[in-house]
């Protein structure tokens, strides 16, 4: 035990690095930021409110970047105005000829971004809306542009908001034109991307990527982006399809929380086929 | 004040000194969750808490850096929202790494050297390549794009940083 001891002493620097790098490992393999409960909610709510603060120091890069993009959708919006007009009229003789019923509107919270990361791959914002106003982890996040992310964390006051362009993101979307199905991921780059697309699927550059109706999380057919470029996998069979957000998470100020949550009876269902291993559709199985 | 009572001061101070790193490092943390997109370039952010752990490795030595590195890296992942248990194993790499360079009878030399910088680029290196690593789960992304779109350039950005608390140093040394 003596001589253990005096070898760990010799060799401490090694054996604390061992033993921190297990400590590391093993709080790595329980720890999740989508699990954010108990002190975490103290955390988001701390650091919410010292962002809010902070948030009067303006940030002379964003503003840059703010004011190019807002040129930019000034040029954009007064083409899209002549557009619309005639879209209007043609719209409600439409919805008269086919009777539609008129959409149901889903209750929104609107919120201030008070705080963001958007350095390196921790991407999340900080808005002022939290359990007390209603928010509630799960809830998806929206802009007029599109798709912003998700609700992870929350304390009375304050909301986490996983935006997309975070390595935990997986978004089931659809391209709108071709009504193909894929995951969205983000992989560092400017832009989302969906993989494992067969070369032979219609998808072409300019294309509207909206989120699919088989997304438990998301509510269908809200944009996420556009799609910017396609890749071929090299000699296999794939491709990879770059997806450029519809929202500027460099000049996001204001957000909409969507009062939706996910479908619990869908979300049990799904998971006990998992856990048993039943195929999703057993008729397919049977035929 | 007699030389006695300057000495007892100096020496509480330095007694006090590891509470001073943990102060320090809960400031620089916060920062880096607050006010670091203040001086972002496209989204990258000089890492102050790596400063600060190859600093205390090169003052205190390699042991030490190493406890730093993790009680550092474990305090940022909390206020951070990072999965937690990757910046600390990072940082500790990163306070093991820098202990290679600690020089005990020229510690505070060091500080305030171009050495210092050399401490940082290594430290910081290794504290990124184990961080993205385990961070972007490379078997579902592309790691080496990922590492040298976001990893290199932070550890330059950190590099260009510690410039600033080594010519405090370089300067007080001179003193």
């Amino acid at each position: 035990m003596r001589r253990l001891l005096e070898f760990l002493f010799r060799f401490k620097e090694y054996a604390a690095l061992c033993g921190f790098t297990f400590i590391s490992l093993i709080i790595m393999n329980f720890g999740n930021t989508t699990e954010l409960g108990g002190y975490r909610s103290i955390v988001v709510g701390g650091i919410g409110w010292m962002q809010s603060a902070f948030s009067w120091i303006p940030n002379p890069i964003a503003l840059k970047n703010e004011n190019a993009a807002l040129r930019e959708l000034n040029l954009q919006l007064s083409d899209e105005r002549a557009k619309i007009r005639q879209s209007i009229i043609e719209n409600a003789k439409l919805r008269k000829m086919l009777e539609f019923k008129k959409a149901s509107t889903i209750p929104l919270i609107t919120a201030d971004i008070v705080g963001k990361t958007t350095t390196e791959a921790r991407n999340y914002a900080t808005i002022n809306r939290g359990e007390g106003d209603g928010v509630e982890v799960g809830m998806p996040v929206v802009t007029d542009a599109g798709l912003v992310g998700l609700v992870v964390g929350t304390s009375d006051d304050y909301s986490v908001v996983r935006l997309l362009i975070n390595r935990e993101s997986r978004i089931t979307g659809k391209i709108h034109r071709s009504r193909i199905d894929g995951i969205l991921i983000w992989d560092g780059e400017d832009a989302l991307t969906m993989k494992n697309i067969p070369k032979s699927y219609d998808v072409q550059v300019g294309d509207e990527v909206l989120t699919s109706s088989y997304s438990n999380r998301y509510p269908s057919n809200i944009k996420i982006g556009t799609v910017m470029e396609t890749r071929d996998d090299g000699t296999s069979l794939f491709r990879r399809i770059l997806v450029k957000p519809a929202v500027n998470f460099i000049t996001l100020e204001q957000v909409f929380v969507i009062k939706l949550l996910p479908n619990l009876e869908r979300v049990l269902l799904e998971r006990e086929n998992k856990k048993v291993g039943k195929p999703m559709i057993p008729q397919v199985k049977d035929r | 004040m007699s030389e006695f009572q300057e000495r007892s001061i100096a020496q509480s101070w330095y007694n006090l000194r590891y509470v001073i790193y943990a102060i320090i490092g809960l400031m620089l943390a916060l920062a880096h969750v607050i006010a670091l997109n203040l001086i972002s370039v496209s989204g990258i952010t000089p890492d102050l808490l790596t400063i600060l752990v190859v600093w205390i490795a090169l003052r205190e030595g390699q042991f030490t850096g190493i406890i730093a590195g993790f009680m550092c890296g474990f305090l940022f992942d909390i206020v951070s929202y990072d999965v937690i248990g990757t910046n600390a194993l990072a940082k500790t790499f990163a306070g093991f790494t820098a202990g290679f360079f600690y020089k005990e009878k020229n510690n505070e030399l060091t500080l305030g050297s171009l050495y210092f910088i050399l401490a940082i680029l290594a430290s910081s290196f290794v504290h990124n390549l184990i961080y993205f690593f385990f961070y972007i789960r490379p078997t579902e992304m592309t790691f080496w794009s990922f590492f040298f779109r976001y990893g290199i350039a932070s550890t330059l950005y950190t590099t260009v940083a510690a410039l600033f608390p080594m010519l405090v140093k370089s300067r007080n040394v001179q003193n």
